[in-house]
């Protein structure tokens, strides 16, 4: 299909562009299964909240599906076994979230005929009949999370039923590099539409919005399958910074939700539209969430669409998509602008990890060589939520703390797109990290 | 970069792509736009206008290369490695400097402006407070107003001080100074001078290029806007209250290079001036307050001495009139 190619320049605030050309076609690309791997490493915990203890031992031999850690806490959601093997080893990896070790499962591949556990999968068509705690006990034991990058706990945001009286589909996909979600809603409307529909019996809203960046008419599958439910869509122009659920509220329904808050706190829930698939698959096939779809970007292949094993080394991913590992000097998972980059090829994919970009050595970090700051303003212009990067900076260097917190620095949402706009290629999201960090600290 | 040991990638802070905007074209498209006006002087002020452009450009290029020569014997990154930014400065002196000016005092306020108020300005203080070019002409100029008064120094046109801006009597024969064959005062005021800031020689030349540059650039427009409301109330008020020609107040007060080019091309200047909103406004505003009442005490192009007071207040001014964020009832 061919789009206009404003869909990828994203407008920000101050007049300037994200271009996002870099995954141009992306959506007219087919989801491509990548192998099972040799190895699995499973991070025990890939979740924002409480920390999961392993349910294996090394040497025990694992289902694909079955349950491998898991948390009595409120805000615990299981992992489990992405491929059917053998646990090697419980130990410490990188994480490329936390930036540091964490616990992880590695499972050894064992080809065998024993089919994947599966969990109690209910009738689509008799949702009505089913309780809320039901489902929302399913969704957890499914080891669902927020895929749009953030990871919180879904069971934990779809039992805000008091609180919420929208449920929004985040399908903005306003990441640079990201056309998973768009191809999602191609392939996938039936199962998007249905986790929808299964969301709003656990949450209950008055209103129901599916945000999207598409112009009308673009999926017209989906849009039938929406209307059909009873869902609004809501049409918002290409923007990268709208892709923040707090600032896709404010876009929406002109609610701004106060310092320290969240949605849900102004009556919002919102949901990626990766997640809603994600409960649909859990509820209705009985699917422990243990593979999603990911963009890769390199200059090489251009923008892929690849169904992966959560767990596979990014080395397989990259083998499988024709790139050789040692041709690249960059590699950073997730959104270009927010994510993070990964020491080595052994890091695993996450459940959150919707993105992958490799960057080869004729593409060195544009942040290579900085400048002395102009203070042209253009970091205070482009922030989408009305900081000033440059105060802050020059506050952080000089340890004011007081200041830091008149200046607000503790909104930050980081972003990058200061950086990503500085005439002299600073990278203003290092002091700006370091200025939240002083705040927190100095509010105890 | 990250320090992660055994790292086979190199490991860094998102995010890993850039716009691709750059200090350099930035400085380009300044310089760019400063060709308009630096065009319009040549032909209203004819070969000396280019002269003294000449001459400033090619002293700040020759003292980067002295600093660079300097640079490089000593430890430290270098601190201009293009050299658009020199190329700029030189524009912008050149452009500043009144006609009349001896070509001596060019060249000693461009070479003033590369080597004390940007080179070392920015590695003793570690950042621009004045806007260099303006400091540099506010010492050389100042200094010699000083040493031979106000009719040699800053204007070098000594007649200038027998102006009377008080009265509409006064007012008018100032107006009518700027006559021409063709044009009559107001008209030569905005279209075409032979007097004053070579970058006002056409003040209608310096206000499209300025404005071509706020838009095309993201210049601190909050800043020229609240300058030119500013002298504009001023001038009007002056005209009414003296009961002369209002339009006549306007051109005058608005349209020498003092305002329109100092205005656009030099109170923007992004290091030395205000980042908050509220602060813009201050700026300018006081600016244009500062500015008219010099004019109005025959210091015509002492504009630059009260640019170098407001950078002063810069630091005091970035601590007002800030935007709320979101959250705290403000965001985009």
């Amino acid at each position: 299909m061919t789009r206009h190619r404003d869909q990828y320049l994203f407008r920000e605030a101050g007049g300037f562009v994200v271009d996002a050309t870099v995954k141009r076609g992306g959506e007219d690309i087919a989801f491509q299964i990548v192998p099972d791997p040799e190895l699995c490493i499973v991070f025990l915990q890939q979740h924002a909240g409480a920390p999961n203890a392993a349910l294996v031992r090394p040497g025990d031999e694992v289902v694909e599906g079955q349950k491998i850690g898991d948390s009595d806490e409120t805000l615990g959601v299981p992992v489990h076994a992405p491929i059917a093997g053998v646990v090697r080893k419980i130990e410490d990896a990188y994480h490329p979230t936390a930036g540091g070790p964490a616990p992880a499962v590695f499972i050894e591949r064992r080809d065998r005929a024993q089919p994947p556990v599966r969990l109690p999968a209910f009738d689509a068509g008799r949702l009505d009949e089913l309780n809320a705690e039901t489902l929302l006990a399913a969704v957890r034991e499914a080891g669902v999370v927020g895929l749009g990058g953030a990871a919180f706990p879904t069971h934990v945001k779809l039992a805000m039923r008091r609180q919420a009286a929208r449920l929004v589909i985040n399908a903005k996909e306003s990441d640079p590099n990201v056309a998973c979600d768009v191809r999602l809603k191609r392939e996938h409307a039936e199962e998007i539409v249905a986790g929808i529909q299964a969301m709003t019996r656990m949450l209950e809203p008055e209103e129901v919005v599916f945000a999207t960046r598409a112009e009308p008419g673009a999926f017209a599958d989906l849009e039938a399958r929406l209307a059909k439910a009873g869902v609004d869509m809501a049409h918002i122009p290409p923007s990268y910074s709208v892709g923040s659920d707090k600032l896709l509220v404010k876009e929406l329904f002109g609610l701004e939700v106060p310092c320290g808050a969240y949605p849900p706190d102004v009556g919002v829930v919102v949901h990626n539209v990766f997640t809603a698939y994600a409960v649909a698959r859990a509820l209705f096939a009985g699917e422990p969430l243990v593979s999603r779809g990911l963009t890769l970007i390199s200059r090489a292949t251009g923008p892929l669409n690849l169904w992966v094993k959560v767990g596979t080394p990014l080395r397989d991913v990259l083998r499988y998509a024709g790139l050789d590992p040692a041709g690249y000097n960059r590699l950073t998972i997730a959104s270009m602008l927010m994510g993070q980059s990964v020491p080595d090829t052994d890091v695993p994919m996450l459940k959150a990890t919707a993105g992958i970009c490799a960057f080869g050595p004729d593409e060195p970090s544009p942040y290579d060589r900085p400048l002395p700051c102009i203070r042209c303003g253009y970091c205070n212009m482009v922030c989408p939520v009305g900081i000033y990067p440059v105060l802050i900076m020059e506050a952080e260097t000089r340890g004011q703390t007081v200041r830091l917190r008149r200046l607000h620095a503790e909104d930050c949402i980081d972003c990058g797109l200061c950086s990503y706009v500085c005439p002299s290629a600073i990278k203003l999201t290092a002091p700006l990290r370091r200025a939240m960090a002083a705040v927190k600290r100095s509010e105890g | 970069m990250m320090d992660t040991p055994g790292s086979q990638y190199k490991m860094e802070l998102s995010p890993h792509v850039h716009s691709g905007i750059t200090k350099d074209a930035l400085m380009g498209k300044t310089f760019l736009a400063m060709c308009i006006p630096a065009i319009a002087a040549v032909f209203a002020m004819g070969t000396g206008a280019l002269l003294h452009i000449a001459l400033a450009v090619g002293t700040t290029l020759f003292c980067h290369v002295l600093i660079s020569w300097l640079e490089a014997r000593s430890p430290g990154k270098p601190s201009c490695p293009s050299l658009s930014s020199p190329l700029v400065a030189g524009m912008i002196v050149g452009l500043s400097m009144p006609i009349a000016s001896p070509y001596p005092v060019t060249l000693g306020v461009a070479a003033l402006t590369m080597i004390v108020f940007k080179w070392l300005q920015g590695r003793i203080l570690g950042r621009k407070y004045l806007n260099p070019a303006a400091a540099s002409k506010l010492v050389l100029l100042g200094g010699l107003t000083l040493a031979a008064g106000l009719g040699t120094g800053m204007l070098f046109y000594p007649g200038h001080l027998r102006l009377d801006l008080w009265t509409a009597a006064g007012f008018d024969r100032v107006v009518a100074f700027y006559e021409t064959q063709s044009l009559s005062g107001v008209q030569s005021l905005v279209l075409w001078k032979t007097h004053g800031w070579i970058g006002g020689a056409s003040g209608l030349a310096a206000l499209i290029a300025g404005v071509g540059a706020v838009l095309w650039l993201k210049l601190k427009w909050r800043i020229v806007l609240s300058l030119l409301v500013a002298i504009g109330v001023l001038a009007i008020l002056f005209g009414v209250v003296t009961g002369g020609s209002v339009v006549g107040r306007l051109a005058f007060h608005l349209f020498t290079g003092s305002v329109v080019f100092m205005g656009f091309f030099m109170a923007t200047e992004p290091q030395s001036t205000p980042v908050t909103e509220g602060g813009q406004y201050a700026f300018g505003a006081l600016l244009g307050l500062a500015t008219f009442f010099l004019q109005q005490l025959n210091v015509l192009g002492g504009s630059i001495l009260a640019l170098v007071a407001l950078n002063l207040l810069t630091p005091f001014l970035d601590r007002i009139g800030m935007r709320r964020s979101y959250g705290h009832g403000g965001g985009r």
